[in-house]
């Protein structure tokens, strides 16, 4: 329950966030461009309008995510807000949840108003809205939880500044680590043993990209959606508890 | 209301200031657009792009977009006509690109498969594009067919083409192509028996005629159609003039003895809308718009020169 109202405040706080609006018209207005784009194209182009759309909502998702995100412990630090909370009898990883749950919502209807807009254009121009469209989105915003699970660790011990250009590094590192899985083929046991451990440790972002599916019609099956699911949502959980420690350890001085 | 005035006297200067320095941004920016050569740059940094390997990783799971992107600036770039002119290595180059970021994009492969055929003469990379795209979509058959299009009509290997042809029969199709549409298999076995033969020249193309959407080619197609036509025509009227020389022991003196005596139906329409010529001296028949034939479609030549078909 308390976790519930310190999400709600937490949205409503995020909602006067000018970023936010920003950031959600310029993800409209690139959804929007796809119509544009899409009567100069050559060949199909249900192709270009489906995966600017589905590319616009994650990238614009992501950067809310990250830039929202990090600012969610450390403003309250900056204000000296952490105090009246800290001293009030509540636990601290309450705190850190609802504050995440409340960046979570703030993400939820975001994506709901960007998937409004794409839904409108696949309408006008006609595209075929199939389940795999569901199921993409449904990840990209499995995607933009753990992404905010990793901008709420980092922001429980560094700056905003620092939080941000970290979050940022596990997102481009969270789409390359596929390839460390390559690279450890190539190497003798124990260096692959290290390799691979680093690989387990970091999320596998592109697990979550379906845009591909979505584009090419390939069917995505409910086992691997209910894994990657699984996945996702274990990833970000293990994230807020490692955060949830370190933020119970902090001292506030 | 001093206070006012002075504000707006104030503003006054202020606004024209920005406005003159907006239409100096645009005039700048109007000077650099005419001095970077406009499409001739679009084209450079298309033949610089870096490899799609090293591309995709940079891309963060961005790649389908990517790929999208290139080939809408692709698309623009191919549209004018003074580019056409130029030597098309960087058409494949990015080609190339767009199909490494996105495998499974089987309309780049297809359409930048036809084009560099049709449009660039650039048999060797069509090939290759094709090849490419026949390995990540092993389900195709737009891909074996098109490779057998090339082969048949660009490269004169009527075997090669029949073999893709076969391989295009048997193909399921991939997404959105369908099964292979039943000229195909029937293609594959004419190939294999009749390879030299016009009619079968003919059916191939109106086959392909019939898949393509894009003015231009099918332009080309068009106008082959006309001319291996003509070559049809041809080999028809020399038949007919030979079964006359069997039968009266003699040449003809015009091309209606032939209609006359019933070794042809009637004198075909020349299709460039000409007149086909008939020496009784030779015993020659040829067209009176087109000099040259085409000897890819004459059964007792084995030489296969490239430029015959054009």
């Amino acid at each position: 329950m308390r976790i519930l109202s310190i999400a709600l405040n937490t949205f409503r706080e995020n909602l006067r966030e000018k970023l936010l609006y920003n950031l959600l018209f310029f993800a409209l207005l690139m959804i929007g461009s796809s119509i544009l784009l899409s009567r100069i194209t050559l060949g199909d182009y249900h192709r270009l309008i489906l995966d600017l759309g589905l590319a616009s909502i994650n990238l614009f998702g992501v950067l809310i995510a990250i830039f929202v995100g990090i600012g969610l412990v450390s403003k309250e630090v900056d204000r000296k807000t952490i105090y009246t909370i800290v001293s009030k009898p509540i636990p601290r990883y309450e705190f850190l949840l609802g504050k995440y749950c409340g960046l979570v919502i703030t993400l939820l209807a975001n994506t709901v108003v960007m998937v409004a807009g794409l839904l409108i254009v696949l309408q006008v121009m006609d595209v075929p809205i199939t389940s795999l469209v569901f199921k993409s989105l449904a990840l990209i915003l499995l995607e933009l939880m753990v992404i905010t699970a990793v901008a709420v660790l980092f922001s429980t011990f560094t700056s905003a500044t620092l939080s941000a250009i970290f979050t940022l590094a596990v997102y481009v590192i969270g789409h390359l680590s596929g390839d460390l899985k390559e690279f450890a083929r190539k190497l003798d046991d124990v260096s692959q043993m290290a390799v691979n451990a680093i690989y387990y440790t970091l999320p596998n972002l592109e697990r979550f990209n379906l845009k591909g599916h979505v584009i090419h019609h390939l069917d995505f099956g409910m086992a691997d959606m209910a894994l990657t699911l699984a996945y996702g949502l274990t990833y970000a959980a293990f994230l807020l508890l490692l955060a949830s420690v370190i933020f119970q350890r902090r001292d506030f001085q | 209301m001093i206070k006012e005035t002075f504000k707006s006297i104030v503003h006054f200067p202020a606004i024209i200031l920005c406005t003159g320095l907006f239409s100096c941004a645009i005039l700048a920016q109007h000077q650099l657009e005419q001095r970077d050569g406009g499409r001739a740059a679009k084209l450079e940094q298309l033949r610089l792009l870096p490899r799609g390997e090293v591309l995709k990783p940079a891309l963060l799971g961005y790649h389908q977009l990517g790929a999208d992107l290139l080939w809408l600036r692709m698309v623009q770039v191919l549209g004018d006509r003074v580019v056409r002119d130029q030597d098309y290595e960087w058409l494949y180059h990015a080609l190339d690109v767009i199909t490494t970021l996105d495998p499974q994009y089987l309309y780049a492969y297809d359409v930048g498969g036809t084009v560099l055929a049709e449009l660039a003469a650039r048999y060797d990379l069509s090939n290759q594009l094709l090849e490419k795209g026949v390995k990540s979509h092993p389900q195709s058959w737009r891909l074996p067919f098109l490779l057998g299009f090339n082969h048949f009509f660009h490269l004169g290997q009527p075997l090669e083409s029949a073999e893709y042809m076969a391989r295009a029969a048997k193909a399921p199709g991939w997404g959105h192509e369908g099964a292979p549409p039943s000229y195909v298999p029937r293609l594959a076995a004419r190939l294999y028996a009749q390879g030299k033969n016009p009619d079968v020249a003919i059916e191939f193309l109106e086959a392909m005629l019939a898949q393509t959407t894009e003015p231009l080619i099918r332009e080309r197609l068009q106008h082959r159609i006309r001319r291996v036509g003509l070559e049809r025509d041809l080999q028809m009227i020399e038949r007919a003039v030979q079964q006359y020389e069997e039968a009266m022991k003699r040449k003809p003196a015009a091309l209606v003895d032939l209609v006359a005596n019933g070794m042809l139906k009637s004198i075909p329409e020349e299709p460039y809308g000409g007149s086909y010529v008939f020496d009784p001296k030779t015993g020659e028949v040829s067209s009176s718009t087109h000099n040259e034939r085409m000897r890819v479609y004459r059964a007792s030549d084995s030489m296969v020169r490239k430029g015959d078909v054009e």
